[in-house]
């Protein structure tokens, strides 16, 4: 559809091709919006109000981009500004390290270490993968989310979310490795006998 | 690429987040490759690091993929519709009003007569089949 044709487009026809196009994505955008608010009652609210500011700002969506980050701004920009306004924001420790690679030192890890560590995220339970994602700091969790649930790219992300490509992959980075750090502590709690994780010093939020 | 240095296995390590979210330039990767082709340690930590990343990604994406409710797709679809023909009938729900009189009288005799009145109405919008929708 050229520009043209939207501007002649009418109201009624806007929401059906809104309809059509822009609500398959109701339960994806649920789903994340589950991980943004942790909870199923202001996860509906998010969604409601996303998709309403969405369909009222329709006519700004430049049609054959992608609709699907497109509603994931629309998603997280409502959670920063409704959801969060009342709360005080998570501080990530020590700020964001943009050159996160001079902070970490790696080192290598034993074979059977790494042969637990992959045996323990197979058999975890899906209620402890939720409780360690929903553990983690919201701005890590988030990116998580968008880059390893939804697949977007850093770019993409840091469009979403509104941060530079470097914070985003600053985010991915330490999220993971906290992910990973919590899901490797709830199997040793199941009795998997899992040597600690690379770097596995803890980074509090 | 300087920051790059042969056979340093702590950069090679760091630079796998980057290898695995696909930033990083050609002169990089090709550093790196040469590390990793003499490095069995680097090389078998990258693969476990693959191997990981997928599995953790595997395991987010079949443990976040909840359903939304039905009532949310119900008015979802409801309020757009809503939005666009305008059907909301808007009910005036409560009206308080609350008138302040104050009185006062100095020591001349003056009398000061005061009356304040607050009004407070809130307002439920419904949709055509009744369902509320909004406060106002």
């Amino acid at each position: 559809m050229t520009s043209t044709e939207l501007v002649k487009e009418s109201a009624a026809d806007r929401a059906v091709r809104f309809e059509r196009d822009a609500l398959v994505f109701t339960n994806q955008l649920y789903a994340a919006a589950l991980r943004y608010t942790k909870n199923p009652h202001d996860a509906k609210d998010l969604v409601q109000d996303t998709y309403l500011k969405a369909f009222a700002s329709f006519h700004q969506f430049e049609p054959g981009t992608n609709l699907k980050a497109w509603l994931y701004r629309v998603l997280t920009t409502t959670f920063i500004n409704t959801y969060r306004k009342d709360q005080r924001r998570p501080q990530i420790s020590g700020g964001e390290i943009e050159d996160w690679q001079l902070a970490n030192a790696a080192s290598h890890t034993s074979n059977l270490g790494k042969s637990a560590e992959v045996e323990a995220l197979e058999n975890l339970p899906d209620s402890d993968i939720k409780r360690a994602l929903l553990d983690i700091p919201e701005e890590f969790r988030i990116a998580v989310y968008l880059a390893d649930v939804e697949g977007f790219s850093y770019k993409e992300i840091a469009d979403i979310v509104g941060v530079p490509a470097g914070t985003v992959m600053s985010r991915l980075h330490r999220g993971r490795k906290q992910l990973r750090e919590r899901l490797t502590e709830y199997a040793k709690d199941l009795g998997y006998s899992v040597k600690p994780a690379k770097g596995s010093k803890e980074e509090t939020p | 690429m300087s920051a790059y240095e042969l056979g340093a296995c702590n950069q090679i390590l760091n630079s796998f987040v980057l290898l695995l979210e696909g930033n990083i330039n050609a002169p990089e990767i090709n550093i790196i490759d040469v590390h990793l082709a003499e490095c069995t340690n680097c090389s078998a930590e990258l693969a476990h690091e693959r191997t990981m990343h997928s599995l953790l990604q595997d395991v987010l994406r079949r443990t976040c993929n909840e359903t939304a409710p039905i009532d949310l797709h119900d008015s979802i679809y409801q309020q757009i519709h809503a939005q666009l023909t305008g059907t909301f009938t808007t009910e005036v729900i409560t009206e308080i009003t609350m008138t302040e009189i104050s009185i006062e009288i100095d020591e001349f005799g003056n009398i000061e007569h005061r009356e304040v009145t607050f009004e407070h109405t809130e307002e439920i919008q419904y949709l055509e089949d009744g369902s509320e929708s909004d406060k106002g």
